[in-house]
């Protein structure tokens, strides 16, 4: 009898192992395939802003599967913005580096952009088609010379549990917004709504108007080529945006005060999440980005550990503005080495697959199609199609940004009014 | 013990050795690994070692050119021009800093540009404190890893403050002096150097643990964040490692982002604020003795296959004990069985013996019935010596010490003895007995002598002895070429009509001991070793022996044999031409004589009876063409031999040669024979030469009557010596000697035999019998003696072994020592009378 039970468990063992490799094989088949020589031995650098690029690094080692000898590295460039040009052109060259936005029109990032491959070129075979639409950018010459690796808006983390517990409904349009925060106030929380409010630069104020000003210019698309002209006239179309902001400070949901403990706009902002005690907190999906690596660094959270959400502020009777921007694009240094391999690794990355996971690592809003991959992001998803604005589609350039973000900052701390924002559009610094 | 007992002690044993060889493996392992990372940790900091050398060389850079420059109270183009001069590295470089300011001047000018040398470190923070910059010769003061922003590369930067002046010659404004060098420079310098740990790699970290130089498993900006997202995110378990590695030289396991199991060795670098040093190397690479487990295997299936080997052979071992165990109850048995016969064989010729001793005792007086007592007393005596001899035999044969002693030996004789030793049943149980030969060509054949006997004889003498009065026994002997080299094979056919034996008893016929069991074999003597002593010596000659019996029917045994022929044979044989009448109603028998006597030159005619003997003996006299000789066989239905020479003599011819033929004891016809005219008498079988020797006997001389057999008067004046000191056996010899007209000297032992003989008179003594085992001197070394005396007489006198050691191999032991002869004990009168009538005849010849 146990001669038998052992040649079962030998046939059974020897049938898993043949099964697990046979998956194996399977996943090769249907992912990535190798276009080069596998044994091919070169370095791949990308250079950025992160500190910590772990999503890519892990892409790295996924990559290393099928080119094992490719030794990659990411390196942080001190001073990016202004050091990447040379960077380009120095003796350490990256193969892909990040690129942004804003750098679009921008003269002193010709040289920058000087460097760029384009990769809409059919015979690299990026599959582009997995990006949504309105994150994709082209110059002029209909060249595509970054491609986002992540996405980003603007929104609030919502601490669901806390909801639950004070038995209330997440927000879906501004009126409930204002009853939930009323609710909160009623319950003993000071400021139902917060946010990093120390300085303009991922400040609450603009995270709030932002979008609003979006959405506004969305419904007048020839006000943009003023606004981003900075033409004074474009400021009457920030009163909206800038009253929404008033609002909320003014009915209390947003208590400025509690907001000033608030040291910096990205670990303070989630560190004073994890205390539990907020339930809605105004940052955007770059904050959310280091949510994840933080759970173990707040005592109260690992103590009290609670469900969360990212979800765009219903500053509207519909709803709220999905803001689709691009977080972090990859450009392809044209004149680098190993431009081969540069490619094929960019072949790998722009894939739903490797995209997601890097953004799943990395917590930030997939650029793919497949928004509702992530339960954190999941409300994001659900946003109504009118209320989902791409900056790129609608034109909208970073002067613009700008401009409503001092404004909103100066009117949030009641440096302006907003007659006098509306007025100094164009000219606020 | 039992076997499940011996299964469990072996699976223990096992189990205790792949124990100790797994735990030893174990440790062994342990141990090698460990002997590995310590040797990687000094690995490590030999390269920390290294590294701070360069580290310090290059600071020491830095320091003059601080120190210089302080000396000189240089503005910053003078300073930036002196380095300039003083730099030789081509892709070094040194920056001038304000501290006021976080701006300054390069040494090269900005990427791209030929007199862009203006920098600033206004974003860069490492500048923004410089509490850390120690003063000029302290210490080494390294900057973090930074993006060189005239060039882009990353680099690190050797620092000293300085103090430089305006051109307007103002005050000193405190700056800082940056020796700034590519990192990728210093990565190409920084190889691990030991050829085992070719997948090691090496990292520098500063005290925040942000790497200044990084290989490529690490991963992140700093080296506890890599800590943390890969291994584990507790902030103690991270502070805990931070401690760890900050405060000396050690080791640490840690996995790398795919999850596999590294060995962290980590040592400051000493002069440097809080750098450390990181080697990395996969564990597997330091598992050098991972095929242990192949050894563990190894011994596992060795082990398992001896504890199989060992089950396997104790099974068998077992099996063949049960069997032996059964043959050894069995063989006991036998034995006891034996025994229990013995005792009873022994007991009844005993009791004979004893019995009729007492009742001849007392019947001194009545000659006849002390006579027939005496008769009946040998009997029993003979039968109680063959019994004890094949006791003998038996236990040597059991022993496995019989051993073969080959002789030369005559092949008429050896039959002859055969057919003398069988008469006396034969004529006691009128059995119609045949012994015919045929083409015996070689009659000298050189095997023991002794050993064959016995063959012949028991299978004979089993014949007789089981075949029942007026029955029949032939024996049939004939040569064959052999397929041995110098031998030929010797066929010998003995059938009877005796009773035969049954199917079962058939099958253990050879085995000792066994005798079949019926109510008339239990009336005829015999030990039931006979057969088997039989069967061990063909089997020892290498011979074959095969029965055919048929219960009720009789039995026939054939022995082959193939025995070296002797270098001595009889010179060729040739008679002069003579026509010879065979006649014998055995068909066979006429035809083998026939044919010999062909070979031998001579013309014969055959006759099956006495009648058509004399009717051609009758048609010869007509013709006028008389027969030469006639051999006529004694025992014919209707006419015998008798009868028929009694016609011939009568009625044809009184002076025809007749030799008449006969099986049986020629002493019987012998009388008769002569008294009815016969010339001759020739025993059956008749050999080759025994018939042409015969014959040229008959022929070549005249024809002399046949001479009594118990005529003894040539042995008279034969004076022997006997060695013998036992006084009752010397007593039987003397006794014996004289009933033959020999006289004897007896000599107590080997010594006095000695001593007589070197002192006695040339031809005193025709011969001497010597007893073997006597105190003193024995019979072979008084033998060898003799034969070392310078009389040549004395030396080369006859002696003749008298011993009951009677194997073959006393026998051989005999002959060695120089004797000529061997008589067992109890002793054969006749042998002796033959032994003594050879030498005489030599003697003669002499």
């Amino acid at each position: 009898m146990k001669r038998i039970y052992s040649v079962i468990l030998t046939a059974f063992m020897i049938f898993g192992l043949a099964a697990c490799g046979s998956g194996n094989q399977q996943k090769n088949e249907e992912g990535f395939v190798p276009k080069l020589d596998k044994s091919t031995a070169c370095k791949i650098s990308i250079v950025g802003t992160y500190s910590n690029f772990e999503a890519l690094e892990a892409e790295f080692d996924r990559f290393n599967e099928y080119y094992p000898n490719v030794e990659m590295s990411y390196t942080k460039i001190d001073e990016y913005n202004s050091a990447i040009e040379t960077v380009l052109n120095g003796n350490d060259a990256p193969n892909i580096f990040f690129s942004f936005s804003w750098m679009i029109g921008n003269p002193a990032y010709d040289g920058v952009f000087d460097h760029m491959e384009n990769l809409s070129d059919e015979s690299l075979g990026l599959n582009l088609d997995c990006i949504r639409p309105g994150l994709i950018s082209r110059d002029e010459k209909g060249r595509m010379l970054m491609v986002p690796v992540f996405s980003t808006s603007y929104g609030m983390l919502i601490n669901n549990d806390l909801f639950a517990q004070e038995e209330l409904k997440v927000p879906t349009n501004l009126q409930e917004l204002y009853d939930v925060c009323a609710s909160f106030k009623e319950k003993g929380y000071e400021s139902p709504m917060m946010g990093y409010s120390k300085d303009s630069s991922g400040c609450l104020m603009n995270t709030v108007a932002y979008p609003v000003f979006a959405g506004t210019l969305q419904e007048h698309p020839e006000m943009v080529a003023l606004a981003n002209g900075c033409d004074p006239a474009a400021g009457e179309y920030m009163r909206t945006s800038l009253e929404t902001l008033t609002q909320l400070i003014d009915k209390g949901c947003i208590n400025l005060e509690k907001c000033a403990e608030i040291s910096d706009n990205y670990t303070e902002v989630i560190l004073r999440f994890y205390e539990g005690d907020v339930p809605m907190m105004i940052c955007t999906g770059d904050t959310v980005s280091g949510t994840k690596k933080r759970e173990s660094q707040s005592e109260a959270f690992t103590a009290h550990p609670f469900t969360y959400t990212f979800a765009p502020l219903p500053t509207t009777d519909k709803g709220g503005y999905f803001l689709d921007s691009p977080s972090v694009q990859f450009s392809v240094n044209s004149s680098c080495d190993n431009l081969d391999m540069t490619n094929e690794f960019m072949r790998f990355l722009i894939s739903k697959t490797e995209l997601n996971e890097m953004a799943s690592i990395k917590r930030l809003i997939t650029p793919t199609n497949d928004l509702s991959f992530d339960k954190v992001y999941a409300p994001v998803a659900d946003t109504a199609p009118e209320l989902i604005i791409s900056p790129a589609e609608l034109g909208i350039e970073d002067t613009l940004a700008v401009q409503i973000r001092l404004a909103s900052f100066k009117v949030g701390t009641g440096e302006m009014t907003i007659d006098e924002a509306v007025a100094a559009y164009g000219s606020l610094e | 013990m039992k076997k499940t007992g011996i299964i469990i002690i072996n699976i223990l044993i096992m189990v205790a050795i792949l124990t100790f060889v797994s735990v030893y493996t174990v440790f062994n392992d342990r141990f090698t690994r460990q002997r590995q990372i310590e040797h990687f940790e000094n690995t490590t900091v030999t390269m920390e070692r290294v590294t701070e050398n360069y580290l310090e060389g290059e600071q020491r850079i830095c320091d003059v050119w601080a120190h210089y420059i302080n000396s000189r109270e240089m503005t910053m183009e003078e300073a930036s021009a002196f380095i300039r001069i003083s730099h030789v590295l081509p892709n070094a470089s040194a920056h001038l800093i304000y501290l006021d300011s976080k701006k300054g001047i390069s040494t090269r000018s900005h990427l791209g540009t030929d007199d862009d040398y203006e920098i600033s470190y206004e974003k860069i923070d490492f500048l923004s404190d410089t509490s850390w910059i120690s003063d000029i010769g302290e210490s080494i003061n390294i900057s973090r890893a930074y993006t060189n922003p005239m060039n882009g590369e990353q680099s690190l930067a050797f620092c000293n403050k300085i103090e430089l002046y305006d051109p307007d010659g103002g005050a000193a404004k405190d700056a800082v002096l940056l020796r700034v060098l590519p990192i990728s420079e210093l990565e190409q310098k920084w190889i691990f150097p030991q050829e085992e740990f070719e997948n090691a790699e090496l990292t520098l970290i500063d005290a925040d643990g942000d790497y200044i130089i990084k290989s490529k498993t690490f991963k992140n900006s700093n080296f506890y964040e890599f800590y943390k997202s890969y291994n584990a995110s507790d902030p103690e378990l991270v502070d805990g490692l931070r401690a760890e590695i900050t405060t000396g030289t050690g080791s640490v396991s840690v996995l790398n982002s795919k999850g596999e199991k590294m060995l962290l060795a980590y040592t400051p670098v000493s002069e440097t604020a809080g750098w450390i040093l990181l080697s990395l190397i996969p564990e597997s690479d330091l598992r050098i003795n991972t095929e242990n487990w192949l050894l563990i295997g190894v011994i596992s299936a060795g082990l398992l296959v001896l504890f199989l080997m060992d089950l396997l052979f104790i099974q068998s071992f077992n099996k063949k004990l049960r069997v032996a165990a059964k043959a050894a109850d069995a063989a006991n048995r036998a034995k006891t069985d034996f025994l229990s016969t013995m005792s009873h064989d022994i007991r009844t010729p005993m009791n004979a013996i004893i019995g009729l001793t007492a009742i001849a005792q007392k019947n001194l007086d009545d000659t006849e019935a002390t006579g027939e007592n005496l008769r009946k007393i040998g009997l029993a005596g003979n039968h109680l010596l063959t019994l004890i001899n094949d006791i003998l035999d038996i236990s040597k044969v059991e022993s496995g010490k019989l051993t073969l002693s080959p002789v030369t030996f005559s092949v008429v004789e050896m039959v002859e003895n055969l057919v003398n030793l069988s008469q006396p049943i034969v004529k006691e149980k009128n059995i119609d007995f045949n012994f015919r030969v045929n083409h015996m060509e070689k009659e000298y054949l050189y095997a023991d002598q002794l050993r064959l006997n016995q063959i012949y004889i028991n299978i004979l003498s089993n014949a007789v002895k089981y075949t029942e009065p007026g029955g029949k026994v032939s024996v049939d002997m004939r040569e064959e070429e052999s397929p041995v080299s110098g031998c030929v094979r010797m066929i010998y056919t003995v059938s009877d009509t005796g009773i035969g034996m049954s199917p079962e008893f058939m099958k253990r016929l050879y085995q000792p001991f066994s005798r079949q069991t019926d109510s008339r074999v239990n009336s005829i003597q015999g030990t039931g070793l006979g057969l088997a002593i039989t069967k061990q010596m063909v089997d020892l000659m290498g011979g074959e022996i095969d029965c055919r019996s048929e219960q009720g029917k009789g039995t026939t045994f054939t022995v082959v044999l193939d025995i070296p022929v002797s270098d001595r044979q009889i010179a060729d044989m040739h008679l002069a031409p003579v026509d010879v009448l065979v006649v014998d109603d055995d068909e066979v028998l006429l035809q083998t004589t026939a044919d010999t006597l062909k070979t031998l030159g001579a013309e014969a005619e055959c006759a099956k009876s006495g009648a058509e003997a004399i009717e051609k003996i009758r048609k010869r006299r007509r013709e006028g063409r008389d027969y030469g000789l006639v051999l006529l066989d004694w025992k014919m239905p209707d006419m015998n031999g008798i009868e028929t020479i009694r016609r011939i003599r009568n009625d044809i011819d009184g002076d025809i040669p007749i030799l008449i033929m006969s099986a049986y004891d020629r002493s019987e016809i012998e009388d008769e024979a002569k008294k009815a005219g016969a010339n001759g008498f020739v025993s059956k079988p008749l050999f080759r030469s025994t018939l042409y020797e015969k014959i040229n006997q008959l022929l070549g001389k005249e024809v002399t009557p046949v001479e009594p057999e118990d005529d003894y008067s040539d042995l008279k004046g034969v004076h022997v010596l006997v060695a013998e000191d036992n006084d009752i056996n010397w007593e039987i010899i003397q006794a014996t000697l004289d009933m033959f007209g020999i006289t004897a000297d007896r000599a107590e032992n080997g010594r006095v035999c000695v001593d007589i003989i070197k002192n006695a008179e040339e031809g005193r003594y025709t011969l001497i019998f010597m007893d073997v085992q006597m105190p003193e001197m024995n019979g072979l070394d008084a033998t060898r003696t003799i034969r070392k005396l310078e009389n040549p007489w004395a030396a080369e006198i006859p002696i003749i072994a008298m011993t009951a050691d009677a194997f073959s191999e006393n026998v051989t032991e005999c002959l060695n020592a120089g004797m000529d002869g061997h008589i067992a004990k109890p002793v054969d009168v006749k042998l002796v009378i033959k032994e003594i009538r050879k030498i005489k005849e030599r003697k003669d010849k002499k």
